[in-house]
């Protein structure tokens, strides 16, 4: 089931650089544990049922606005921020 | 006296209290005494913030005295799992990537605890992101098994087990994706309870995978993780999943000695150290003496339990984890350059390796091309294993099984491979794929080694297992035991 299991490719979609000695290991580890799971692929299994929830009670509640932190609280939990704004990299250009 | 309160359950101890005989500050400060000769051997904390335990302490005791008690838990300390949130305390799920975050709000947990008048005392270590079974996950420290500090406690709340049974605090919260409190409740030698899925909000705790995660009771007697329970269990509109009010897990369960048990057919075989089979075949013969109807019962598809778990558990990681970018909170990278480079400069040096598989090997399985082949077919897999306990669980009243197949490895013994670390949880895996609450009772040693059976049931049958796990400790000695440090 594991063909074509491409670490560069998982990295960047999960936005993680990786070290050739990692992905030499990680590329390993996987395709063991992916062996494992080939055990899936053999079973007879049912049809995919929409109810997927474990009970059968869920709350649902109002939406309506509720208690806020306030930008002080979160601009304190951000690595960067000024003026009462979270900061990042640049992301635009100055021109177009 | 202060030598001795660390032994003392906090049924007593709330009964003390109650009677003016103890307050929560001399309580307080005896555990405190006992954290700081022993914390630093067992490693169960990360984070102990003193003074604000002896000012909750103080104002606990000024309630008592103005007769505002809250509770049976008023002035007793609860440590917490350090994935869920307690308003001014950290909150780094032992990760390097929340390592600067102090929690700006409570979990409904928290709430909960402070309406019931409990101390919220200390952040217990964990495997990072409660991502492993050893606890050796951890970027903060290690954590060791107070029965033996060359074996690891288990995990993912290893702290949360450690810290009970070397005596630092009475009552502990963990969280079970696929074990994690069970598993290393058995090693340590505690109960735990995982609820049925719902029972417990998890606002306020760090998702793992949010389709599993449960919070719950860890003690050293039914009794004390039964009133931790109590006061966890209510509703909660700003989980959804959360269903409560819990009367019905919760109700008086009748006579434990008509209980119907059944017994995984094959469960007893290969994998499990003969001492572990030893202890829990005694136990069965316990329930039986008893007048417990024990029966055999078949459960075929339990093969599966480990695989669809694992991919599960890692498709929901890799996209509950996708919100660590270092941009609104958490570990930013300090090298600079796009917005794309920071964040997975950000990721990249604040997960540690455990994480990392598992984002890899969720984000594989829900790729385009394999997605299919993997995530779906775990979904039917878990709907198949999830009818077949419930067929199983309308015949009797609950499943027995070890907790874990052998007692706890030493250090760095599996620590290289991480396939043989998921098999540790071939037990507990099917309650969280099921959703069905279930109970991890002391039942003996393997040499030194605490040894635990695990008793699975229907959805909301919490009050079942606990009279079951009760009738078990009256009988026998486990109950309040701890590792002599």
């Amino acid at each position: 089931m594991a063909e074509g299991f491409d670490i560069d490719h998982l990295a960047k979609l999960a936005r993680l650089s990786l070290t050739a000695e990692e992905k030499a290991l990680y590329s390993s580890q996987l395709n063991q544990i992916l062996g494992h799971f080939e055990a899936l692929a053999q079973a007879d299994l049912p049809a995919l049922s929409d109810d997927a929830r474990v009970v059968d009670e869920a709350a649902l509640r109002s939406d309506e606005p509720g208690p806020v932190l306030g930008s002080a609280a979160v601009t304190r939990l951000a690595p960067a921020s000024r003026d009462g704004q979270i900061s990042v990299p640049r992301v635009v250009d100055d021109e177009s | 006296m202060g030598e001795v309160l660390h032994t003392l359950s906090a049924g007593e101890l709330g009964r003390r209290l109650a009677a003016g005989t103890l307050t929560s500050r001399a309580l307080c400060e005896a555990l405190i005494t006992r954290f700081k000769a022993l914390n630093e051997t067992v490693g169960a904390f990360t984070h102990l913030d003193q003074a604000d335990v002896l000012a909750q302490a103080d104002a606990s005791d000024a309630r008592r005295k103005a007769g505002q008690g809250r509770g049976p838990l008023e002035g007793i300390p609860v440590a917490i799992k350090d994935n869920i949130a307690v308003k001014g305390q950290p909150l780094t799920c032992s990760s390097k990537m929340l390592a600067p975050l102090v929690s700006p709000y409570d979990s409904h947990v928290a709430e909960r605890l402070r309406a019931a008048g409990a101390i919220l005392y200390g952040r217990l270590n964990m495997d990072e992101f409660a991502m492993g079974s050893s606890t050796e996950n951890s970027a903060i420290r290690k954590t060791f098994n107070p029965w033996d500090l060359a074996r690891i406690p288990g995990g993912s709340s290893g702290g949360s087990a450690a810290a009970l049974a070397a005596g630092l605090v009475p009552l502990s919260l963990g969280s079970d994706t696929g074990g994690s409190i069970r598993q290393p409740a058995s090693h340590c030698g505690v109960v735990g309870l995982k609820p049925t899925y719902g029972l417990i909000s998890r606002f306020g705790l760090v998702a793992f995978a949010s389709s599993l995660d449960q919070i719950g009771p860890m003690a050293r007697s039914i009794e004390d993780c039964e009133l931790l329970l109590n006061a966890l269990a209510s509703a909660d509109a700003r989980d959804m999943t959360c269903f409560g009010p819990a009367d019905r897990a919760l109700a008086p369960s009748g006579d434990a000695k008509k209980l119907r048990i059944g017994i995984p057919k094959g469960f007893l075989g290969k994998g499990v150290a003969p001492e572990v089979a030893a202890a829990v075949n005694a136990a069965v013969a316990f329930y039986r003496a008893q007048g417990c109807a024990i029966s055999e019962v078949e459960l075929p598809s339990s093969d599966l339990a480990v695989p669809t778990y694992y991919v599960v558990a890692t498709a929901e990681a890799s996209s509950n984890l996708g919100r660590y970018d270092g941009v609104r909170y958490g570990h930013r990278s300090a090298s600079a350059g796009t917005p794309v480079e920071m964040m997975t400069a950000s990721r990249s040096e604040g997960f540690g390796p455990e994480v990392k598989r598992r984002i890899l090997l969720g984000t594989f399985v829900l790729s385009a091309g394999y997605a299919d082949a993997y995530y779906v077919r775990a979904l039917r897999a878990r709907a198949k294993i999830r009818g077949e306990y419930l067929a199983a669980l309308a015949g009797v009243d609950m499943l027995l099984t070890p907790t874990v197949p052998t007692p706890a490895f030493k250090v760095g013994e599996k620590a290289s491979d991480p396939l043989q670390l998921y098999l540790e949880d071939i037990f507990t895996i099917p309650a969280n794929l099921a959703g069905l609450p279930a109970l991890s009772v002391p039942c003996g040693k393997s040499g030194h080694l605490p040894v635990g059976f695990h008793l699975v049931g229907a959805p909301l049958s919490e009050a079942k297992l606990l009279a079951a796990g009760r009738l078990f400790e009256a009988a026998h000695g486990f109950a309040h035991q701890q590792a002599a440090l």
